[in-house]
């Protein structure tokens, strides 16, 4: 079982605040979500499945309340980062499928605007980002060269040095980056003609009219600004050659034209719509395999021949294959440049090292000494406020601004802890109603106890958050970074400077390139279409431009199937995503699901209350009832030998193609979570529970390594209690039919 | 589940179009079928199939094409679609023969105009007889319940006029049976045949007002056809309440304070209140939970045995059609495709939308389900209709299947081979 943990939910408690009290929506809960698996997560409606899928979105009501407990995704605590960063992982790694695909969906907003938008966006975001990171990092740097340079003993380099080399590191950058924007233009165009090209052979091959001669007219612009010199070194006469065919294509077309055609053109009707001649057809065929050649040649590496362009500015590279062009261009970068520039790097990352380091260590003595103070309570928040503010202070010094892979719980730290503060003195004013209930309920409670009654109801608290248990949380916020110091700190010998010189460099050229990188619409147009086809979308060109209501419901289901996948993410979550379907589109929609986890290595929680859909999608699966997992195991270990009276119930309530006997519904309905049960919360609808269901909360059993379940029945001293016929009968039957699992 | 050879509902070529711009949308297609009394009847389908239309043609919410539906024999729905095609075609033809004759020079004229003559007394004894059966049909379809609320009354008169005058000169006993008979007469003239099918509709939320109170929804039906007994009333509204599962406490909430599950079973009181004979369930568990999934079919399960329910139940869901009904049909694009028992259907399916279909049950069994393969099913390429045209064919004693002749051999060998081995 050694398989990377991508997401993590531990002690999750999630409570809504309503006008009758505090509903525990979400009650201790704990899952590991594995690469490239499906968590099923199983339940009658109220059970608190769609609460813990829409935590870890971060899209919960206003009312939520965060009790306890964290969600880790990428070393983040999803449920303390703030917004900003939520919103860079929200559909960008963790997508979501909703069940109702008309509410995800913009009504009077074309499907295809609707799947590029994100993309669009997003590329628009990037763009800006990179530039300002670029010149953050490169600022950063260039400082804390000075500063290391001022205290160390190395008389190699000098202020004027370093001065000298960031300058002229940013101008060969941009040198470089004005190349690569011209190549990449050069490139997006050349793209965006094979788009075109291939919406007009679509719409000829398919017979439809269209405007021939605005068309071709379309091409032959793209194929003109075609002009950077390293990409088309090879292609120049070719594409010469194509410009003429395709000029003298337009004249053969346009004589073809009817007079009354162009009138109406002229005045703004109909364009001239007819078929093209299959002359045409083969120019623009020609033109497009040509096309999609130079969109395949090897790139130039820009970061290198930028340099070597600034210092030999007349020397012409893009005659030259691009291989060797960077292969030249790499050994005078290196010889000339970057050696004597790493190393000086390599000064200032050691200082910066050194220096976060002892920060570090004072960080974890200060951090150790705030536990203190929270935990020994008592506290005014004047005080908690101040407090919070110095540790921020301090823990934001201990990060060392030159590491390339931030360190998300220290980045974090501030606003998570000063939330949990906030939560701590809001929740814990004093409400005179509240203390007066309590002190009422608390009464009568003790009365009947007194009497020696059986009491199956705990009295709501006073507050809506404990406070021993908000400090608790607020600890572990403050345990979590100190822990990660003192890793840091153990780990520092062991760390590699030249590495993290050459991860810097890397991290500028990234962050320049991503400045360039551009995604135009024709582009993204491109990719829809190619994801539309992927989620089985048919005629996708055709329907790029339709509306929602023009789908049925399978195809709706798809095309938001397709704007979760745009952005490419690492996990989705699908809740009831096939509920509102048939029986044949569920089964295409569950298919799909499963080919795009295989293809893209995805990791999937499925949400539903219909077992029957989970046995074909889950690995794992995880039974919830009154916002607790009751049972969890592989899905053979679930079906094949379910442990608790609540899955024996769900799989005996939904019939199957044997089944004759009269099925055994639930009785009653799930409990109020205002007034949780004591116990078991299932003890209530349970024929088979016991004394002590009613009075205490069975543990987690284990059943076999991977299989829990939390059910007195497993006690050792329990009695022997049989599964329903029904079942026991069914697991008979599908053992028969070729199951040869549960000899255990 | 005794009478079961009684039919209670018969569908007879029932074609259900809508206007859609210039051409028709078949949403039911000549659809036969037969219900027997106390039996349930599944019909499944991929969504826009016409199974809900079927429904709700039956039911008279739409007015029918063409085709006929009768009830306990007497005709409550007919449409003229097919009698108005034929007057046109028989028109058509005559026009042709005539067309024919006069432009043979061969034959005498005097042969010719007799011929002629004939031709024209034969149409127009068709074109009479179709009109009829037109009349007929739209007679049947708008008083069918002017008619019997009429016989009501008429059995109600004949009754009282012995009991008056058997009161004769008991002033007080005349009164209280004046009384009697006004308030009866009033539901029997406000009786309409339609009552007896009833429907429960898929939405619980949509289709309860929310408006309204559970009392008033559930009397909304006896108020209308004349009821105006507070007490009688109550009486009723609780009953049905408790038989459905919930309690008395219950009569004075609005619907949206009920689960989902709860909300069904109002929905189910207010259909079974009216007494009907026969229910149509339009997908009554597809919005619900799996457990209450599970109270709701036990209920109506409960409610057929204990009352004598025969039950049209639509759904997409096989594994509960297969659990819930006696026989099933399965429709595909508003044609009938395959009817059978539900275990022959289930055991032997013969047309293959109905093997596709199956193919892609869910169930809870994983080793199971990572074998499944699901069968689609593509009609342009599996049936050659072009020469042999279709029909809706007996295979075995009460297993049908839509396909021609060519079909049909081989369907009859697969089934024998199978029944052999």
């Amino acid at each position: 079982m050694n398989k990377e943990v991508k997401l993590s939910v531990n002690n999750l408690k999630v409570s809504f605040r309503t006008d009758g009290g505090k509903v525990q929506a979400v009650r201790d809960i704990s899952f590991d979500l594995y690469k490239g698996e499906t968590l099923a997560i199983v339940g009658e409606s109220g059970s608190g499945k769609s609460v813990t899928s829409k935590a870890i979105m971060g899209i919960s009501a206003v009312n939520a309340i965060y009790e306890g407990g964290e969600i880790l995704y990428d070393g983040q605590d999803l449920v303390r980062i703030p917004e900003e960063e939520m919103h860079k992982l929200r559909g960008d790694k963790i997508a979501m499928i909703f069940q109702d695909p008309l509410s995800s969906l913009n009504p009077i907003m074309r499907i295809g605007r609707q799947i590029t938008e994100a993309m669009l966006l997003k590329n628009k975001a990037n763009r800006k980002e990179g530039r300002v990171s670029f010149n953050k990092m490169l600022a950063e740097l260039s400082d804390m060269m000075k500063k290391a340079l001022a205290e160390s003993a190395d008389k190699r380099f000098t202020a004027a040095d370093v001065d000298k080399y960031i300058k002229t590191f940013d101008s060969f950058n941009i040198q470089s980056i004005k190349l690569e924007n011209s190549y990449t233009d050069a490139r997006t165009h050349t793209e965006e003609m094979i788009a075109i090209m291939e919406d007009f052979l679509f719409m000829t091959e398919k017979r439809q009219k269209i405007d021939v001669v605005g068309e071709l007219k379309q091409v032959a612009r793209k194929l003109k600004q075609i002009d950077d010199k390293y990409f088309t070194a090879k292609y120049t006469d070719v594409l010469k050659e194509h410009a003429l065919a395709l000029d003298a294509a337009i004249r053969v077309e346009k004589a073809k034209v009817s007079l009354g055609d162009s009138v109406k053109k002229l005045v703004g009707k109909n364009a001239a719509q007819k078929d093209a001649s299959p002359e045409t057809v083969e120019i623009l065929k020609a033109i497009k395999a040509t096309a999609e050649e130079m969109v395949a040649q090897t790139p130039y590496n820009f970061f290198r021949i930028g340099y070597y362009i600034y210092k030999n500015p007349t020397v012409d590279l893009s005659r030259m294959p691009a291989e060797e062009a960077n292969e030249i261009a790499i050994k005078f970068l290196m010889e000339d440049f970057m050696t004597s520039f790493l190393e000086l790097e390599k000064i200032a990352v050691q200082y910066s090292f050194r220096k976060t380091l002892e920060n570090k260590k004072e960080a974890i003595k200060a951090l150790q000494s705030t536990i203190e103070f929270f935990k020994a309570g008592n506290f005014t928040d004047r005080e908690a406020e101040a407090i919070c503010k110095s540790i921020n202070k301090t823990v934001l010094a201990a990060i060392d601004p030159l590491a390339v892979i931030k360190d998300n719980v220290a980045y974090t730290f501030g606003g998570a802890l000063e939330r949990e503060v906030e939560k701590y003195f809001f929740y814990i004013k004093n409400n005179p109603k509240e203390e007066e209930r309590f002190a009422k309920q608390t009464a009568k409670r003790e009365a009947l106890l007194a009497k020696g009654k059986k009491v199956d109801w705990n009295v709501v608290p006073k507050s809506i958050i404990e406070p021993e248990a908000q400090i608790e949380t607020i600890v572990s916020v403050l345990t979590r970074v100190m822990n990660r110091f003192k890793a840091d700190v153990e780990n520092a010998e062991s760390v590699d400077f030249d590495k993290r010189c050459v991860e810097i460099v890397d991290y500028l050229k990234g962050k320049a390139s991503q400045v360039v990188y551009k995604l135009t619409k024709r582009i993204a147009k491109e990719k829809a279409i190619k994801l539309m086809e992927e989620v089985g979308i048919p005629e996708a060109r055709m329907r790029y431009r339709q509306y929602p209501f023009e789908f049925s419901g399978g195809m709706r289901q798809r095309i938001v199937i397709a704007i979760a996948l745009s952005a490419n993410p690492d996990i989705l979550i699908c809740d009831e995503p096939t509920t509102a379907l048939d029986v044949t589109i569920q089964a295409q929609i569950l298919e799909l699901i499963n080919k795009l986890k295989r293809e893209r290595d995805l990791s999937i929680i499925f949400i539903t209350h219909d077992l029957g859909v989970v046995a074909n999608m889950a690995d794992r699966i995880a039974v919830m009832y009154a916002g607790k997992i009751v049972e969890y195991g592989t899905s053979e270990e679930v079906f094949y030998n379910p442990q608790h009276p609540y899955t024996w119930a769900l799989l005996a309530s939904m019939p199957d193609l044997d089944t004759n006997e009269k099925l055994d519904a639930i009785p009653g309905t799930p409990p109020n979570m205002i007034y949780p049960p004591v116990g078991d919360a299932f003890a209530e609808r349970n024929k088979y529970a016991m004394e002590i269901d009613f009075e205490m909360q069975p543990p987690m059993y284990q059943v076999s390594p991977t299989h829990y379940a939390a059910t007195w029945l497993l006690h050792p001293n329990a009695p022997k209690v049989e599964m329903p016929k029904i079942i026991t009968e069914r697991i008979r039957r599908m053992k028969e039919r070729g199951g040869n699992y549960g000899e255990s | 589940m005794e009478n079961h050879n009684e039919v209670l509902l018969k569908v007879d070529h029932l074609c259900q179009y809508f206007r859609l711009g210039r051409k028709d949308l078949k949403a039911v297609d000549d659809v036969s079928f037969e219900i027997r009394k106390g039996e349930t009847f599944g019909l499944v389908g991929e969504s826009g199939c016409g199974k809900t239309t079927t429904g709700r043609s039956i039911i008279k919410l739409y007015d029918i094409t063409s085709g006929n539906v009768y009830f306990k024999g007497q005709r409550i729905g007919a449409g003229t679609h097919s009698y108005q095609d034929a007057i046109k075609n028989a028109k058509a033809d005559a026009k042709k023969k005539i067309e024919a004759l006069k432009a043979d020079k061969s034959a005498s004229p005097a042969a010719v105009e007799a011929e002629i003559k004939q031709i024209k007394a034969d149409l127009a004894e068709t074109v009479a007889k179709n009109r009829a059966l037109i009349r007929d049909a739209k007679f049947d379809h708008k008083e069918v319940d002017k008619q019997y609320a009429a016989s009501l009354v008429k059995a109600l008169d004949e009754e009282f006029a012995e009991k008056f005058a058997a009161a004769k000169g008991d002033a007080e006993q005349t009164k209280a049976l004046k009384r009697e008979y006004k308030n009866r007469r009033r539901v029997a003239k406000k009786s309409k045949y339609i009552t007896q099918i009833q429907m429960i509709f898929q939405d619980p939320i949509a289709s309860l007002d929310p408006r309204m109170t559970v009392r008033d929804i559930i009397a909304e039906g006896m108020i209308i056809n004349g009821v105006t007994d507070k007490e009688y009333i109550n009486q009723k509204v609780y009953e049905i309440l408790e038989t459905v599962g919930l309690v008395r406490e219950h009569a004075d909430r609005y619907p949206h304070e009920f689960s989902g599950g709860q909300r069904q079973r109002i929905g189910i009181a207010r259909s079974v209140v009216m007494q009907p004979e026969m229910i149509i369930a339009d997908e009554p568990v597809s919005a619900l939970d799996v457990s209450i999934q599970a109270q709701v079919i036990n209920l109506l399960n409960d409610l057929r045995e204990s009352q004598g329910l025969t039950i049209l139940f639509i759904a997409h869901d096989l594994s509960v059609v297969k659990y819930f009904s006696d026989r099933i049909g399965v429709m595909y694009f508003g044609k009938m495709v395959e009817l059978a028992d539900s275990d022959e259907l289930f055991k032997y399916p013969l047309h293959p939308y109905t093997k596709s279909l199956l193919s892609a049950i869910p169930l809870p069994d994983p080793v199971y389900e990572k074998q499944r393969t699901r069968i689609t099913y593509n009609p342009i390429a599996e049936h050659d209709y072009s020469v042999d045209t279709p029909s809706f064919r007996e295979i075995r004693p009460g297993h049908f299947v839509y396909c021609n002749d060519a079909e049909e051999a081989k369907y009859k060998a697969i089934v024998n081979g199978e029944a052999e081995g």
